[in-house]
């Protein structure tokens, strides 16, 4: 019974401690100074298993691989993502030195698992990360198009500058034939 | 409030959404650089993977372009083999 208490009390001292702290307004929210390593690793897990648990029983489209997908895509991604997520031959931008959580290369991500990598791109897209500055595409932009851009990705680390510049320019073949 | 504020009110979400939509119309977005096909000029064709879905998609974007300039290159060509064939000709280009 004793120890009860004082797990309840010690509980209940925490708590105050913590909107205490929460309250003060100390903790450094600025995007140029990165979380403590207890607080990232929180968030980083609460990330990865929310994306993994949400994306899991998505059906993925039989023709990802199909060139008018690359084509419609990567004039999107281009659009939409590059800024962020760089492209071949750019290591950085504006962007990615100042948001924080830093946005993932999308150049140099490795897919070991090419299907869990495009259910994971697919939700991602389509309803974003919050407090990530990462947006939700999906009241705009029909499952098509973000599909077309899964499709784009998947192959994105694969691409030279030059590929990327001819994929992605914008011209007739890039608009939807689905 | 008042019944005839009621149409305005509907009205302003509505004009907003439909210029959000009419936004993300992939015809909207504006046309930037033209694809940069001199790259694939270069390339041999026999190396080429046709069975590559980032190949087809390059040719499909380029096909113009590399039509037009096996059509240059032919009508650049063909003066030439016709001068070589007339030795006439040659002399007449010079």
């Amino acid at each position: 019974m004793r120890t009860i208490k004082s797990l309840a009390s010690l509980v209940i001292f925490l708590l105050i401690l913590g909107t205490a702290y929460l309250f003060s307004g100390l903790y450094p929210i600025g995007a140029d100074v990165p979380h403590n390593g207890f607080t990232h690793w929180l968030l980083e897990t609460l990330r990865e298993r929310s994306i993994e648990r949400a994306s899991e029983d998505i059906v993925l489209p039989g023709d990802l691989d199909r060139p008018n997908r690359l084509l419609a895509g990567g004039a999107d991604y281009n659009d939409m993502c590059a800024g962020c997520h760089l492209k071949p031959g750019r290591d950085e931008s504006d962007f990615s030195i100042g948001l924080y959580p830093k946005p993932p290369n999308l150049t140099q991500e490795a897919h070991d698992e090419r299907e869990e990598a495009a259910r994971e791109y697919f939700w991602v897209i389509k309803h974003g990360i919050k407090a990530s500055g990462m947006p939700a595409w999906g009241p705009t932009h029909d499952d098509e198009r973000i599909w077309s851009m899964v499709a784009f990705l998947l192959k994105l680390p694969e691409l030279t500058p030059a590929q990327y510049q001819i994929l992605t320019a914008r011209t007739k073949n890039t608009t939807h034939q689905h | 409030m008042k019944r005839h504020q009621i149409p305005f009110l509907l009205g302003i979400p509505a004009t907003l959404l439909s210029a959000l939509a009419l936004a993300h119309d992939p015809s909207l977005h504006k046309k930037g650089e033209a694809p940069d096909c001199a790259a694939m000029k270069g390339m041999d064709q026999a190396e080429m993977d046709m069975n590559d879905p980032v190949m087809q998609a390059m040719m499909q974007q380029c096909m113009k372009d590399l039509h037009h300039g096996q059509e240059t290159e032919k009508s650049s060509v063909q003066p030439r083999e016709n001068a070589e064939q007339d030795p006439r000709k040659q002399s007449d280009q010079r």
